[in-house]
């Protein structure tokens, strides 16, 4: 199982992840989910894509297969291998095989990062047909209809025309994530971390006021991870400058020019 | 004797009328990087430059010691507008270099979060001073110290007449209270200037050119270019009629530089003059056409009002839109692009000076050609690996489990489309031998040996433009074209010429790139300067069109990449291609033996 344990976790919820619903997506998901379609969610980093689906999964009750998926991921990765060990050959189940069986939710994080071959796999599992055909044994798996597939990528710095096909992506439900509004991220911050409500603020402030800068100065804007972060360093008793730097800045560029520059919005945010 | 006296007196009376801390100065370029993304930052618009703004005649009272010396006339304020936020060259105004420092960063602020644009100066200013310390309460503190050393140089309301001392009274208060003093009381004359806030509206300028005056010459004779950072304000007018009379007048006589006579009379270069220093002392600077080239020039920008703009659509068989920023709209039909085949180039072979680098390349392209590669300990392949078989036996259970070679051809799957700027700025020297378009000659040809190598399939062009009706695209090489003598002589007989339309080249290198069936497509643009042209695509327009072009090439599945020599990049590339999507080269000299490199790193 060496070959596929990097690639896919496998999470049975126990208590339901905490997510704070930015629009309809909830009901929307579920709606997917009954009826039986595959989602596609985009969206930049860190604004909470697959704290949602772990939600969900939760709350539908379907164990969750997370793959992250990377420029060497093929198919084999997905459907599964024959392997070797003392007792001879045997046949191992990737995490896509696994979710198609035991009927959950197989999620493919970055999806466009996987090698072309793999998104073949999905062409027979997201249309109405829902099959999964295994070359390699001769089955041909039908999935259960609480199998779900859901897949993610991020249009900041990835291209979907070059892995997807046309006809695939269309019949996927898509769902476009954004960064929440100032007063949810607050109430966000203010439901993942100790710190008081000024400082939240505060914290949303200069992440909205970097986030004005990312097309220009930055690879990526700030996602509302890295406010939390910052808001857990904060509220165990780190300076907010300090905790702004190693959680924020210094995350964001490598360019010192760039984390001077960015320091000076935080001094503006917070003072010396 | 009488000179020598006058120049005394003039240092004197400078250096008691200054008010200035020259070892504290801060200059503009020390500060521009935190300045430009703090304005970002809070709000202000992505496209303007950051550049170095006029002074402005602020028309208060002056102390009589500044009356005596004739300074203080002008004060560096701070505005945004269409082009750029412009901020003082240098602020030397407070004994600390922390605190001038701080005066430009709380301009940037307060240029970037102008709430109230509409609102009359007095309460624009307040509104937008309480927003940034609203939502920004940690510039609160740096705001309290402006104000204070601000107030400390402001005239005292007891020397000041009642109505004025008032106003003062007025001014002092919403400063420290900003938002609570909603009337500025009247006096006779402006109030003296507050640097903490922004300018006032300025005045509408004249009557610009047409879009048909006809080109000046470009003179051939060098000259020594002294480059001025500062943007001046500026009208255009007319030049003075020949048939005017000639008129005598002792220059004493003038008493302001901006009276502008419509007289003519000979220019008389004075070799002691400084240009800079003239245009300092004038408030706004007309500027005529005439026929005469000039030994010593000043280059600078001018705030002058564009040309008056024609969006007549164009005919022609490659007709293409071009990108208004201002109303949001692809305005269809606004350039006609038109291919220009050189064929009567010499074919000619790899210029001398060029074969060592040619033998450099080969070796480092080398490892870019396709080559099978094999793969060891993978799950799954054709071939057997006997290492990891022979560890598993030899560990027993929950050993190893890749027992196969893959053998994998690396496939480079590429088309390249090199665009070079051939616009006239391209004569521009860099060293005594050399000028920009040797560099980018030679550029052109080592990247076509280095293309050869990889055996990618790519197209050289280059463009220049006269107006939106007159896009060139030179033809060094299209994608169907074998590498060759011909080739060669026509990137031999490259020549500069007029500008850089480069929205419209763009967009039709996109569209030939996008004829290609190649998985990955690359755009790769050379160039030296900003995108401008001799009607009104120059600064925000040119960038913007520029932009939209890109993002057009970009969802068209292309890939575009941008070179330049140009040291000033870092104003405004970032925004046409966003932050990764270029590179800079610092020095002109090295761009044929890097532009190679660099393609083959950005293809690996």
């Amino acid at each position: 199982m060496h070959a596929t344990s990097s690639a896919s976790a496998l999470r049975l919820p126990d208590q339901l992840p905490q997510y704070t619903p930015t629009s309809d997506e909830v009901e929307l998901f579920e709606l997917a989910y009954r009826s039986r379609l595959p989602v596609l969610i985009k969206g930049p980093t860190g604004c909470g894509k697959t704290r949602f689906v772990e939600h969900m999964a939760a709350r539908l009750e379907r164990p969750l297969y997370t793959v992250s998926c990377h420029d060497d991921l093929s198919a084999a990765d997905l459907v599964g291998r024959h392997l070797i060990d003392a007792t001879g050959t045997y046949w191992a189940d990737g995490p896509l095989t696994q979710a198609v069986r035991h009927g959950g939710i197989c999620y493919l994080d970055e999806v466009v990062e996987a090698r072309k071959d793999t998104t073949v796999v999905l062409h027979a599992l997201s249309d109405d047909r829902r099959i999964l055909p295994i070359d390699r044994t001769g089955e041909l798996l039908e999935a259960p209809p609480d199998f779900m597939l859901v897949v993610s990528y991020n249009p900041g710095y990835q291209q979907l025309l070059k892995g997807l096909k046309p006809s695939t992506r269309q019949r996927f439900i898509s769902l476009a994530f954004d960064f929440p509004e100032p007063e949810l991220e607050i109430e966000i911050v203010l439901s993942e971390s100790s710190v008081d409500r000024d400082t939240a603020k505060r914290l949303v402030n200069l992440t909205r006021a970097i986030r004005n800068t990312a097309e220009h100065d930055l690879d990526e804007a700030p996602g509302t991870r890295l406010v939390v972060d910052a808001a857990k360093l904060i509220a165990g008793g780190c300076p907010p400058r300090a905790a702004c730097r190693a959680a924020m800045v210094e995350c964001l560029s490598d360019d010192p020019e760039i984390t001077a520059a960015l320091m000076e919005v935080v001094t503006a945010v917070f003072g010396n | 004797m009488e000179e020598r006296i006058g120049i005394l007196w003039h240092r004197l009376i400078n250096r008691i009328a200054d008010r200035r801390y020259p070892a504290a100065a801060v200059e503009l370029d020390s500060v521009s990087r935190p300045v430009a993304l703090l304005f970002r930052a809070l709000g202000g618009d992505h496209g303007v430059a950051l550049q170095a703004g006029d002074q402005t005649v602020h028309g208060a009272r002056r102390t009589l010691r500044a009356r005596l010396a004739g300074t203080d006339r002008k004060v560096d304020l701070a505005w945004v507008d269409a082009q750029a936020l412009r901020l003082p060259l240098t602020i030397d105004r407070f004994a600390e270099p922390s605190l001038n420092r701080e005066l430009y960063l709380w301009l940037a602020a307060l240029c970037a979060h102008d709430v109230g644009p509409h609102l009359p100066w007095f309460t624009r200013n307040q509104v937008a001073a309480a927003a940034v310390i609203r939502d920004f309460p940690g510039l609160a503190a740096s705001y309290r110290r402006l104000v204070e050393v601000s107030i400390a140089q402001r005239p005292g309301p007891e020397t000041l007449a009642p109505n004025e001392a008032r106003r003062e009274l007025a001014i002092r208060e919403a400063l420290h209270r900003p938002g609570t003093v909603a009337e500025l009381p009247a006096a006779r004359r402006p109030p003296h200037p507050v640097v903490l806030w922004l300018r006032p509206e300025a005045r509408q300028s004249v009557a610009p050119y047409s879009d048909n005056t006809p080109e000046p010459s470009v003179s051939q004779e060098t000259s020594t270019v002294r480059v001025d950072k500062k943007r001046r304000r500026a009208e255009y007018t007319e030049a003075p009629e020949r048939s005017g009379g000639l008129l005598l007048f002792r220059p004493e006589s003038v008493f302001s530089w901006t009276e502008y006579a419509k007289v003519e009379h000979e220019i008389q270069e004075n070799e002691d003059e400084d240009p800079t220093q003239v245009a300092d002392d004038l408030d706004t600077i007309s500027i005529a056409r005439d026929q005469r080239s000039i030994a010593k020039k000043l280059r600078m920008e001018l705030d002058l009002r564009p040309a008056e703009e024609d969006h007549a659509p164009v005919q022609g068989d490659v007709i293409l839109p071009e990108w208004d920023y201002r109303t949001r709209t692809l305005k269809p039909d606004q350039c006609r692009v038109t291919a220009q085949p050189i064929d009567d180039a010499q074919p000619c072979g790899l210029p001398e000076h060029l074969k060592r680098s040619q033998r450099r390349l080969k070796k480092q392209f080398e490892a870019l050609t396709p080559v099978r590669q094999r793969l060891k300990g993978q799950p799954e392949a054709n071939e057997i690996d006997l290492d990891p078989y022979i560890r598993h036996r030899a560990h027993g259970r929950g050993g190893e489990s890749r027992f196969y070679i893959d053998m994998r051809k690396r496939e480079r799957d590429l088309a390249c489309l090199l665009l070079a700027d051939l616009s006239l700025s391209t004569e521009a020297s860099i060293d005594a031998e050399r000028r920009v378009i040797d560099v980018i000659r030679d550029s052109l040809f080592l990247f076509s040996e280095a293309m050869s190598l990889t055996k990618d399939r790519f197209a050289l062009y280059g463009f220049s433009s006269k107006r939106r009706a007159d896009v060139r695209l030179h033809t060094f090489k299209g994608f169907g074209e074998p590498y060759n003598a011909t080739v060669r002589g026509r990137i031999n007989a490259i020549a500069p010429a007029y500008y850089t339309r480069m929205g419209a080249a763009i967009r039709r290198a996109a569209d030939i790139l996008a004829g290609q069936s190649s998985r990955e497509r690359l755009l790769l643009l050379l160039t030296d300067g900003k995108p401008n042209d001799a009607d009104h695509y120059e600064g925000r327009y040119g960038v913007e069109d520029t932009r939209n072009a890109l993002q057009a090439a970009r969802r068209r599945g292309l890939r575009p990449f941008c070179v330049t020599i140009d040291q000033e990049a870092h104003e405004y590339l970032p925004h046409i291609f966003g932050k990764n999507n270029f590179t800079i080269i610092r020095k002109p000299s090295e761009l044929p033996s890097r532009l190679p490199l660099l393609y083959g790193q950005l293809t690996r």
